[in-house]
């Protein structure tokens, strides 16, 4: 079973993705804040993290940089979370080294695909070549897969 | 100082202005220069009067001449009149200071020729020339050869019958001169200060402008206060949209796991029916809210493109598909017409795929029974392609009063919106988004007979707003369209 670790500040919003996410199989640890959300990283090691931008003091994009610079758990895919699909956000997405960036509110369909993707890279990815520059590498190889 | 006369200056002037002629008035030199003449008829008699006056005084036996110096400068007040009623103010200029010539030398015939008392006044003739006719040199040669001519005719009079002046006696002619004097210091010194007061009037003018200065700077800044608060509304609609998402994801992912659990335990169809429309109700309020967010975004400058190349049948075959459900749904047909040499367009297709879905969306809502025709065409143009994409419907059409602001936001559907909803805001935003795009979105429509919309795109973006997203091949767009466009 995949473990994915939820940053999400917004209890509702966390509360469902994480039930909707148990239901498809995965086994789901959440995070309230970037903080928390660094330090679950390291001691859960997830194979996946569902990272929302817009939290608070820290956001999504800071927590996802100190999760890169960790190596416990810079090989972790990302899969950021923003509410607009700006194209600076996205560029922003990249340039930080996240898989993934998908808008809320959330397509469960749309977000399924991509996490299953990057699961999929991921654990073909481990087997093969070092994965130091995974975000990168994950992103190139999820839209080729 | 300035501030004191100033009112009086103002009656004094409405007094002056009265004389003046419209043309006149027109011109702000001439009727600068039609003040001084007033000025000095209707007041310069009150002080040349006092000559006569002093001459009848000082003279033991005054004859004929006191009466015709005094009739001749009373005669100066009928200039204003003359002006007002006739205008032809030069050759009054011209008359008027004959009529000085002649009392300035009639009175020094009479009282000392040469060695006149009142030959003082002769001073104010070039100075009153001046004020009245300003820069016309001819006329100041004019008014010189004027006082030539009456000074040689004074000078052959006089040598011809010197007679007829008086002998005063010595007594009186001094009190005479003391007088004219006097008189003639407090004329030039009275038009002297007028002179100055009309000039001052020019500060006027420059002070005018000083204050249409103030007033542009005052519109600058109401217009980029106005500017600020466009933006600080741009930005309240954009936080109050976020806001109002998040509590939205969770009624439409809420209601969603719901209807997934209904299917999951066979649940009664009416329960999925109400959740469902729990679900929909809320997508419809997304849509709103999304649409509000863009158009603010739009407005404060931020919406960004993401283009890419994408083929046109594709885009519109998937976007008419998605539709379909929803046009059926009130027995109409969708009908699709794609030219075969449509190509591919670089565009935010996301961005054309949410026009084409507004206004299928819209076709659908007012159209029964009929027809929702959506057609494509490639225009061949310079320097680019571009691409027609047209939705044209038989419904209800667009009555011809709702046309003209058929894009405005909150003014269009705003009759037909009690019996359809929508808020016009769909169409607002469509426009807008097609013109962010670089191309146009067009209206037609027959009230009753249907409507035609036409989505008319360049197939490369203008070089200005050429703002392509990197083509990143490694990095698939969030949305299923871009998706599918880089897998195939």
């Amino acid at each position: 079973m995949h473990k994915i670790l939820l940053v999400e500040d917004n209890e509702m919003n966390r509360d469902m993705l994480t039930r909707r996410l148990q239901r498809q199989g995965f086994e789901v640890v959440c995070a309230v804040d970037g903080p928390s959300g660094v330090k679950a990283a390291a001691e859960e090691r997830p194979d996946l993290i569902l990272m929302d931008v817009a939290l608070g003091e820290m956001d999504g994009w800071e927590a996802t940089q100190l999760i890169k610079a960790a190596p416990a758990a810079a090989d972790i895919p990302v899969i950021a979370l923003t509410a607009h699909a700006l194209a600076s956000d996205r560029q922003k997405s990249i340039e930080i080294g996240c898989a993934e960036f998908e808008t809320k509110p959330v397509d469960l369909t749309r977000l399924l695909k991509k996490i299953t993707a990057c699961l999929a890279h991921r654990d073909t990815g481990q087997m093969g070549a070092g994965a130091e520059d995974a975000g990168a590498n994950a992103a190139t190889l999820c839209a080729t897969a | 100082m300035i501030n004191r006369f100033q009112p009086s200056l103002r009656r004094l002037n409405q007094l002056v202005d009265w004389f003046i002629p419209a043309e006149l008035a027109a011109d702000r030199e001439s009727c600068k220069q039609a003040r001084m003449f007033l000025f000095s008829h209707l007041f310069g008699p009150f002080v040349g009067n006092t000559v006569p006056a002093a001459v009848y005084l000082v003279d033991p036996n005054p004859t004929y001449d006191v009466a015709v110096l005094a009739i001749s400068i009373t005669a100066f007040w009928v200039f204003p009149f003359a002006l007002r009623r006739f205008g032809h103010y030069n050759l009054l200029v011209l008359i008027s200071v004959q009529n000085l010539i002649f009392c300035i030398l009639w009175s020094c015939y009479f009282y000392g020729g040469v060695s006149s008392p009142t030959v003082s006044w002769v001073l104010t003739i070039p100075l009153l020339a001046f004020f009245y006719i300003g820069p016309h040199s001819s006329l100041r040669l004019t008014v010189l050869g004027l006082f030539a001519i009456n000074v040689i005719a004074f000078i052959i009079v006089y040598q011809m019958n010197p007679l007829a002046g008086k002998e005063l006696p010595a007594i009186s002619m001094q009190v005479l001169g003391i007088i004219s004097t006097t008189a003639t210091a407090v004329y030039v010194t009275m038009m002297a200060i007028y002179y100055a007061k009309t000039l001052a009037s020019g500060s006027e003018i420059e002070s005018e402008m000083k204050r249409h200065l103030a007033t542009a700077a005052e519109l600058r800044r109401a217009t980029a206060e106005a500017e600020r608060a466009g933006v600080a509304k741009s930005e309240f609609l954009a936080k109050t949209s976020h806001e109002l998402r998040t509590p939205l994801n969770a009624i439409i992912g809420y209601s969603e796991m719901l209807l997934e659990d209904a299917a999951a335990n066979g649940d009664d169809e009416l329960l999925v029916l109400d959740l469902k429309r729990i679900n929909t109700a809320g997508q419809q309020l997304l849509r709103l809210i999304n649409a509000i967010l863009d158009l603010s975004k739009i407005e404060a400058g931020k919406m960004e493109l993401v283009n890419e190349t994408a083929d046109v049948s594709e885009v519109v075959i998937k976007t008419a598909e998605s539709c379909r459900e929803l046009i059926e749904k009130y027995q109409n047909t969708l009908v699709l017409e794609l030219a075969q040499d449509l190509g591919s367009i670089f565009c935010d297709t996301a961005k054309l795929e949410h026009v084409i879905t507004q206004l299928l969306r819209n076709a659908a809502k007012f159209t029964a029974d009929g027809h929702v025709t959506i057609s494509a065409k490639r225009r061949v143009c310079s320097p680019n392609d571009e691409i027609d994409i047209t939705i044209r419907d038989t419904g209800i059409g667009i009555a011809p009063e709702a046309m003209p602001v058929l894009f405005e936001f909150g003014v269009a559907e705003d009759t037909s919106a009690t019996k359809y909803g929508g808020t016009g805001l769909g169409l607002a935003l469509s426009q807008r988004l097609c013109r962010l795009m670089g191309g146009a979105l067009m209206a037609q429509s027959e009230a009753g007979l249907g409507s035609c919309f036409t989505i008319r795109l360049p197939t490369q973006p203008p070089a200005a707003a050429a703002r392509s997203a990197p083509d990143d091949p490694g990095f698939p767009e969030s949305n299923d369209a871009r998706a599918l466009s880089v897998a195939a």
